[in-house]
């Protein structure tokens, strides 16, 4: 078989595979999801911690670098052409639709990710997996779900928080250099760049890119028998198939986009 | 009349990690309340694998395997759920205990899982079974730090804390110490009465093993997996009369 159809195929059988592992946890989640809150709450609660509180600091440090690169020259270029008015439209899309979610999703997978693949893929290599079936409880429920609904409230709130340390930190850069516009003006017009469909839009991404990271990174962890040695490719794989995911969810918002 | 405990009909039973290598094939095995069985072989001779395949944690592609009635097949469900409730599995090993959990944690977990309950609440229950194991000093302990006896013990208790009518057990003895060795015989000749602190009721126990000659006293059914095949040897007599050389292998260390 030529080398391109077969990474095509076995791309789309992955992908097939990964789909299948996504709709048995979201059909876990709702026929259990008030079973044991009490041993399960905590569990999210964990997961909400690590993927969220934990990776706070420095989603703060790249709003920031986010803001001072792109916001903070983006709005002295346009300032410069005389083109304020298209200030809001390009911020919205730039960071708001776009870079936020991604680097979210992205920063997530590289400081949470890669350590739960391993951790997961750990407890299926030494067959703990199988001691929780053997006590009578289900593995996607207590290992998949509680990073399901941990890694997505995560992702969403810590893009809202990227949004915000951008706008501001571009705000700041661009009155130091000169913006003569006051902070008020200044979120006047970012709001006025966004439309009313944008909020569930991004409510919509960034849900969808919590459930893709996680169940990618459940489902290399524990989808497939694993020894130790194992755990280095999957990985990697974890790694690649959700840059790829990402980026193809990414892509299909974007029609959706171009129409508003 | 009462549904056997186990019953399996022309079952291949096949690696767990490997669902294409079939291990042992056409298993014919009745499993009665109370009985006592032995299942020993030489190692990697299919012995984990039917016990787990007993357990209803493995899929099988020949045969039928029903436990309590339920025919289990390694899926989930609603009804396979109940009948891991009532079965005990204690893994070969460590006893594939959390190890980044505490041993009270470990063993506390199916308790607060299907009753819903905080670690809190369950705590006296669960002590008090620690302590009938002898367990309770190591409650606060880590459970991947235990030495293997003590992990293994560890195990045990996390398999009886639902008080299962069926205790599966691989390698009970294997890698044991005297003292150890004589706790698991003891222990396990006393559940198989009904341990007065655990209720009383008789348990059925399914002991899988590759060295029958610490529980020759112990078990009244043996049963063999040896080179793929599945051969039910009757009581200690039969099985310690048996003129298989291969078999007697099995119970003999003499150069």
């Amino acid at each position: 078989m030529d080398p391109v159809v077969r990474v095509f195929v076995g791309g789309v059988d992955t992908a097939r595979r990964i789909g299948a592992f996504t709709l048995i946890s979201l059909g876990v989640l709702a026929t259990k999801f008030g079973k044991s809150p009490r041993v399960i709450r905590p569990l999210v609660q964990q997961q909400i911690l690590r993927a969220g509180v934990n990776v706070l600091p420095i989603v703060c440090f790249l709003g920031i670098a986010l803001g001072v690169v792109i916001v903070g020259q983006t709005v002295l270029l346009l300032m410069q052409v005389g083109q304020e008015k298209l200030m809001g439209p390009l911020l919205v899309t730039v960071v708001v639709r776009e870079l936020a979610p991604l680097t979210a999703a992205l920063v997530v997978l590289a400081r949470v990710g890669t350590a739960a693949v391993t951790e997961l893929g750990t407890l299926r290599a030494v067959g703990e997996v199988e001691a929780l079936e053997a006590l009578g409880i289900d593995p996607i429920h207590y290992l998949v779900v509680p990073r399901l609904i941990g890694f997505t409230v995560s992702i969403v709130c810590l893009t809202v928080y990227m949004i915000l340390f951008a706008l501001v930190a571009g705000y700041v850069v661009a009155f130091l250099q000169g913006l003569s516009m006051g902070p008020a003006a200044f979120f006047r017009v970012i709001a006025d760049g966004l439309s009313w469909v944008d909020f569930p839009l991004l409510a919509l991404k960034t849900v969808a890119f919590g459930i893709l990271t996680s169940q990618i990174i459940c489902y290399h962890g524990l989808a497939e028998p694993l020894r130790l040695e194992d755990l280095g490719r999957a990985t990697t794989r974890t790694v690649a198939h959700t840059l790829v995911a990402s980026l193809l969810v990414d892509a299909v918002f974007l029609p959706v986009y171009l129409l508003i | 009349m009462a549904d056997p405990v186990i019953q399996m009909t022309d079952v291949t039973v096949v690696h767990s990690r490997a669902p294409g290598v079939p291990l042992v094939t056409g298993v014919d095995w009745r499993v009665e309340e109370g009985e006592c069985w032995v299942v020993t072989g030489l190692q990697g001779s299919g012995k984990t694998a039917l016990i787990e395949t007993a357990a209803g944690l493995h899929p099988y592609p020949v045969g039928e395997v029903q436990v309590f009635g339920q025919r289990v097949h390694g899926t989930e469900g609603e009804g396979v759920e109940e009948v891991r409730k009532r079965v005990g599995v204690v893994f070969d090993g460590h006893g594939r205990l959390f190890g980044s959990q505490t041993v009270l944690e470990n063993v506390a977990l199916p308790l607060c899982y299907h009753r819903n309950h905080a670690l809190e609440e369950v705590a006296d229950e669960v002590m008090g079974l620690l302590k009938v194991l002898g367990l309770e000093a190591l409650a606060g302990q880590a459970a991947g730090r235990l030495g293997r006896a003590w992990a293994h013990r560890v195990a045990l208790a996390r398999a009886l804390v639902q008080r299962p009518g069926l205790l599966l057990v691989d390698n009970p003895l294997t890698g044991m110490d005297p003292y150890h060795a004589r706790w698991w015989r003891g222990f396990l000749g006393r559940l198989m009465v009904g341990h007065p602190d655990l209720g009383g009721t008789p348990m059925t126990l399914v002991l899988a093993t590759d060295d029958p000659r610490g529980l020759l006293g112990l078990g009244r059914k043996f049963a063999v997996t040896h080179a793929g095949r599945w051969r039910c040897m009757g009581d200690r007599q039969e099985f310690e009369r048996c003129e298989d050389p291969e078999l007697r292998e099995l119970l003999h260390d003499e150069d």
